[in-house]
């Protein structure tokens, strides 16, 4: 077990270097400048920035800069808030954003797994489908809409929630209803489709038999089960919340680091997207690793060490 | 007494070929998985009226291209701007051409002096361009998006998951490896980087959608075939001699078609809600063309004022939505081996 | 200067403004409110408070409100007083001496004094500084040599003599010198708190002095809301009405105009569908801004060197339609490159003056009939090529409305559109990678040589590269043999507009304006169209 997590987190180091180097280069194509003026400014001046940039060196050279610098834990300078370090800017904002990842997270996935399992349980009665068609509803409707909605109608009109803003918890429930009804919706399409085939196999029957309850079947057998794939679905879900975050940190006026990354894109400020962006992959390889450690404990069946013989 | 029975000499000669068989004849016709899998599907009525939703869709959508091309999409008519639904004949506030503003209804077509003969049945949007025309435009450009993501999943994705799941060992962890890097790169960093190559509009999008989407069901893949791998009917077969090729398409497959359904009914929505969100940062569909997500977030934007400009577009993505997912249940029902009872 | 809603850049000019209602100073404090706490909406971040290095609109808002220069531009950017009592110009009107008041102070208990200019002024055209608006000091002595690292810092023509007494000499004389000293940069900077806060100085509201009416706060350098507070060591306190002012950053409209309706805020920006919608509105506010958005073709393509193709493409847009029906947030339809109220001679305006009918008016057929001469003369049949613009919602309206307006008048017209994010589409512009663009230019100063500088042949931001020797000499002229003659001048540049119009070198479209709303209690808020908009030294909240 340790020498396979070593080896993983070895892979992990390796794929975040990559990552790094791919988005070095492929930033380095980029167009645009950090300067906004810069035909107005003189030759002596572009250089003496150039140099505080570090970009007046040869691209290897910047590129070495920027992978010790990242061991450091020194991402740069962010090109569109003067002499502030990226890692400060990301620093003072990730809070908000792994704060409301978290909840909408937590949300869907308790809530759909109630949802998925009370469908399975009472397969194709009324309750099946009107969760089925609550699922899909929640599936079908883009987060910016829904957000969009639940401001105008839960926020202003009904005057429940802020409207925006962040501060304490009434603020994230919007937000986090918002972001959260995907993977909600998600959960318990998996969980009930997952139940509805664990229910229908031998050892349920043999459990029925031997006389167990209805809830202790379900909690038991059927949910550990049916939880496996949905294991897989919380890389992607991961990936979903950091893009809808983006969106839904800009309606809400969240600090947020996705509103901070669209900004940094729209701005060419590349420090902060080359920041940001490893700090997502690592979040993702790292979510990926515990995704794949939790896939081996609940279903004993898969190797850890995922090789063959 | 003794009973004799004559047995004849023809008693004992040994039976046709055919006869013999004719014992064990089932008396259902024989049916192939396909049509099995048919009849299963016809029986689920939601999947069925899914179905045709879908396939009415689609013909709508691309059974317009001669109607709605290029040069209808770009005629703007600008005192036309903004006009709701009006269907002759329908006096339902909203039908009507009447629009409610600061809490009354008024008419905006006699407000602009819009002729009488003239009328938009789900009226216009801000450059006085009808919406209905630019909905099923948009509903096809969200299809292609969608059949190309698919197209995507069921090729790369899959092949990919299966040969990694079977292969194991170092073919397996570089192949992860792989994933995890185009998995570790946001989507949205790989479509800005795809505009500075290719123009922003359909290609990029489709570019970046071929480089990312297919990560998720290649890995859902690998996992089910890792599991699938180490049962016995697949063990039987391998040691029997079954080349891989043939394990994998007569065992895995069929096996996996309820993961490969399903994953493919999410990767839908995902791919039109992906090609939304760019719409909603700016950087999605250019015009003259245009996709539901795009009509989605100008109506979002102005959704206090002009509530159909968005929630048009938005019942369709739905409606499309909730058939897919239907159809996606009905056929991985009527598909899937282990639920057949 | 490029304009972008991210950073609209510097300027320093003066005109038309849109005051609320009376002026401040002269309420009395009867009509006013108890609780003078403004919310205010912003779009973007405060990137900086460090005013050397400060390029965008919201930093430099921020720093005309808690900082204080030489002057203060009040409604329609009048002179107002700030650190000066006393302003001696010589004749020649290339030495500047300001003595300054003694009861002003800075935040962290020092005298605010005559050095402090000194060494602000310093800091910011030194090159190390790479200051984006060093450009600005262009024509005070040896700004230039300075910039180019050919002088040291000292050589500056700025001495301080004594505590409260300060020399400015220039290289030649500048009209527009007072107004420049109401721009942010030419602001004082503390030299202790500058070497104290190192490489923090201006990243957060706690590494920062102030000497202006308000203070900032809660800003933590990243985040989405601060507050100004009121400067109780500001030397004319008395007159600041406000004891807060609370910036809230929403950049969704729609957010904004819910927070707006709910009360939380008291101004928000009006997205172009909200502006159309709200205009019958009383709290519905236009802010005129002094930019000119048009077509520049790259005239270094054969397509676009054809007079005629770039006539028919000026002559089939329809501007009225395009500012009523498509944007619809106030802007007007331009009349010319310069904006409309810029400057005046003998009671005319300079639009007036040049205004050329053709070169901005609709007229479907004659442009159909030169298109079809235009594509004869290059010998095509059809000609297809790109429009590129900002991704902003206006930038899209725009290309939009272009382009079908061009495709569905002109025959064999083929167009696409691109909507890149600002910067790229200005270093594209720069690079000269693009057929047409749909660019913005806002005036540095009041005098329409800040438009019109940028279309002669050796200026580099000339990106269309559009040539003219009789423009080139006109305005060459307008600066040299016709410099003191103020009724030749004028008419050298309303010549070369004149030419430039006529060629159709770039095709008007739109004079930009922002549509806000503003709860109608908040009075005396002073917005200036070009230099720093927002000057709420005398605002408050009526009952």
């Amino acid at each position: 077990m340790r020498k396979y997590l070593l080896k993983r987190v070895f892979y992990m180091v390796l794929t975040l270097f990559l990552v790094a180097t791919i988005t070095f280069f492929l930033m380095k194509l980029m167009p645009g400048t950090p300067y906004s003026n810069q035909q107005k400014m003189t030759q002596q001046q572009i250089q003496i920035m150039n140099q505080q940039y570090g970009l007046n060196k040869p691209i290897w050279q910047q590129y070495v800069i920027y992978i010790f610098g990242m061991l450091h834990g020194d991402l740069g300078t962010s090109f569109q808030f003067s002499n502030q370090p990226v890692s400060y800017l990301i620093s003072s904002r990730i809070g908000a954003s792994a704060q409301l990842g978290a909840q909408a997270m937590i949300f869907g996935v308790f809530f759909g797994i109630i949802i998925g399992s009370i469908a399975a349980i009472n397969r194709n009665t009324w309750i099946d489908t009107t969760s089925t068609v609550v699922s899909i509803i929640g599936k079908s409707v883009p987060n910016f809409v829904l957000a969009v909605l639940l401001q105008y109608y839960i926020a202003l009109k009904l005057g429940w929630f802020p409207i925006a803003d962040w501060g304490g918890f009434s603020y994230t429930v919007l937000p986090t209803i918002a972001l959260g009804v995907g993977p909600l919706a998600e959960t318990a399409r998996f969980v009930r489709t997952g139940m509805v085939d664990v229910l229908n196999s031998d050892y349920i029957e043999l459990a029925r038999a031997k006389g167990l309850s209805k809830f202790g079947i379900v909690y038991h057998h059927a949910l550990r089960n049916s939880l496996i794939p949905l294991v897989t679905l919380i890389g992607p879900y991961t990936v979903a919340l950091m893009t809808g975050s983006m969106v839904i940190e800009n309606i809400f006026s969240i600090p947020g680091i996705g509103e901070q990354f669209v900004k940094s894109i729209l701005v060419n400020d590349y420090p902060t997207i080359m920041g940001v962006t490893m700090l997502f992959s690592a979040g993702l390889v790292a979510i990926i690793l515990l995704t794949d450690i939790v896939y081996g404990i609940i279903d004993p069946r898969i190797r850890l060490s995922g090789s063959e013989g | 007494m003794e009973e004799k029975i004559k047995l004849n000499s023809d008693s004992f000669q040994p039976l046709a070929k055919s006869e013999s068989l004719d014992n064990e004849k089932i008396a259902a016709p024989s049916l192939t998985f396909l049509q099995d899998a048919w009849m299963r599907l016809k029986k689920n009525k939601g999947a069925v009226v899914s179905l045709f939703i879908v396939l009415i869709m689609v013909v709508v959508a691309f059974g317009s291209t001669p109607f709605i091309d290029h040069n209808s999409l770009v005629k703007s008519a600008p005192k036309y701007a903004n006009l709701p639904a009006k269907i002759p004949g329908v006096s339902i506030n909203g039908f009507n051409g009447k629009l409610k503003v600061a809490g009354k209804w008024v008419d905006e077509y006699r407000q602009n002096n819009v002729p009488k003969d003239k009328y938009f049945v789900l009226g216009t949007d801000y450059l006085g361009r009808s919406l209905a025309e630019r909905i099923i435009y948009g509903t096809k450009i969200s299809l292609i998006v969608a059949l190309v993501a698919t197209f995507f999943d069921l090729t790369i994705g899959v092949a990919y998951g299966i040969i990694s799941g079977w292969k194991g060992g170092r073919v397996d962890t570089i192949m992860q490896r792989i994933i995890e890097i185009i998995s570790s790169v946001p989507n949205l960093v790989i479509v800005v980087l795809m505009l500075l190559v290719l123009k922003p509009g359909m290609t990029s999008i489709i570019c970046a959608i071929a480089i990312s989407s297919w990560t998720t069901m290649a890995r859902m893949i690998r996992a089910e075939t890792l599991s699938l791998k180490s049962q016995e009917y697949v063990l039987a077969a391998r040691t029997l001699g079954e080349s891989p090729l043939k394990i994998s398409l007569k065992h895995l497959v069929p096996n996996l078609s309820s993961i490969i359904i399903i994953q493919t009914m999410y990767t839908i929505p995902t791919a039109i809600f992906f090609e939304a969100f760019l719409s909603f940062i700016g950087i999605g569909i250019s015009s003259p063309q245009t996709s539901l997500g795009v009509l989605l977030n100008d109506g979002q934007k102005n959704f206090q004022f002009l509530p159909y400009q968005m929630w048009y577009p938005a019942i369709v993505l739905c409606v499309l939505m909730i058939a897919f997912n239907l159809l996606g249940d009905g056929l991985r029902d009527a598909f899937d081996p282990k639920t057949r009872r | 200067m490029k304009f972008n809603r991210l950073a609209k850049l510097g300027l320093v000019a003066a005109f038309s403004a849109i005051a609320l209602a009376a002026c401040g100073s002269k309420s009395t404090n009867s009509s006013m409110a108890s609780k003078q706490v403004l919310n205010w909406n912003e779009t973007a971040e405060l990137p900086t408070m460090d005013l050397s290095t400060a390029t965008d609109t919201v930093s430099f808002d921020m720093l005309n409100n808690s900082m204080e220069g030489i002057y203060r531009l009040g409604k329609d950017s009048k002179i107002e007083p700030g650190l000066a009592t006393k302003t001696q110009v010589s004749n020649n009107g290339e030495k500047y001496v300001f003595t300054l008041r003694k009861n002003d102070k800075w935040s962290n208990g020092d005298k605010v004094t005559a050095k402090d200019f000194v060494y602000s002024w310093r800091r910011t055209v030194d090159p190390k500084t790479a200051s984006q608006y060093a450009y600005l000091f262009s024509g005070i002595k040896n700004a230039d040599a300075i910039m180019n690292g050919k002088k040291g810092v000292s050589t500056l023509g700025i001495k301080a003599d004594g505590n409260y007494k300060l020399t400015v000499t220039l290289e030649k004389k500048i009209p527009y010198f007072k107004l420049l000293m109401g721009f942010p940069v030419f602001f004082p900077q503390n030299q202790s708190a500058v070497e104290k806060y190192g490489s923090k100085y201006g990243t957060a509201s706690k590494y920062m002095v102030y000497n202006g009416p308000f203070t900032l706060t809660k800003w933590t350098g990243s985040n989405l809301s601060w507050t100004l507070k009121k400067n109780n060591n500001y030397w004319d306190k008395k007159d600041v009405k406000l004891s807060a002012i609370n910036y809230k950053v929403n950049k969704s409209n729609t957010t904004a105009y819910n927070l707006y309706q709910s009360g939380k805020l008291d101004e928000t920006n009006l997205g172009a569908e909200q502006a159309k919608q709200l205009s019958n509105s009383k709290d519905y506010v236009v802010r005129k801004n002094a930019s000119t958005f048009y077509l520049q073709y790259n005239q270094t393509k054969k397509e676009f060197q054809n007079k005629k193709i770039r006539q028919a493409l000026s002559m089939v847009i329809n501007r009225k339609q395009f500012v009523n029906k498509v944007l619809g947030n106030g802007s007007t339809a331009a009349k010319g490159y310069v904006s409309d109220g810029l400057a005046k001679h003998n009671g005319k305006d300079f639009t007036d003056s040049a205004y050329v009918k053709s070169a901005v008016t609709y007229n479907a057929s004659e442009a159909k009939k030169l298109w079809a001469e235009g594509l004869k003369e290059l010998g095509v049949k059809d000609l297809s090529f790109t429009i590129l613009s900002d991704d902003t919602d206006a930038g899209n309206n725009t290309t939009q409305f272009l382009q079908s307006q061009i495709e569905e008048n002109l025959k064999g017209a083929k167009v696409s559109v691109e909507n890149v994010p600002f910067k790229t589409r200005l270093s594209r512009s720069t690079n000269g990678n693009f057929d047409v663009v749909v660019t913005g230019w806002g005036a540095d100063f009041a005098d329409p040589i800040s438009f019109l500088d940028l279309f002669t042949s050796s200026n580099p931001e000339n990106n269309g590269k559009w040539k003219n020797t009789q423009y080139d000499k006109l305005i060459e002229a307008s600066k040299t043999t016709d410099a003191s003659n103020t009724t030749k001048r004028w008419n050298d540049m309303v010549q070369a507009e004149k030419i430039l119009m006529k060629d159709q070198g770039i095709a008007p479209i739109y004079q930009q304006s922002l549509a806000t709303l503003v709860k109608p209690k908040v009075k005396g808020v002073i917005y200036n169209s070009a230099g720093v908009n927002y000057n709420f030294k005398n605002a408050y909240i009526s009952k």
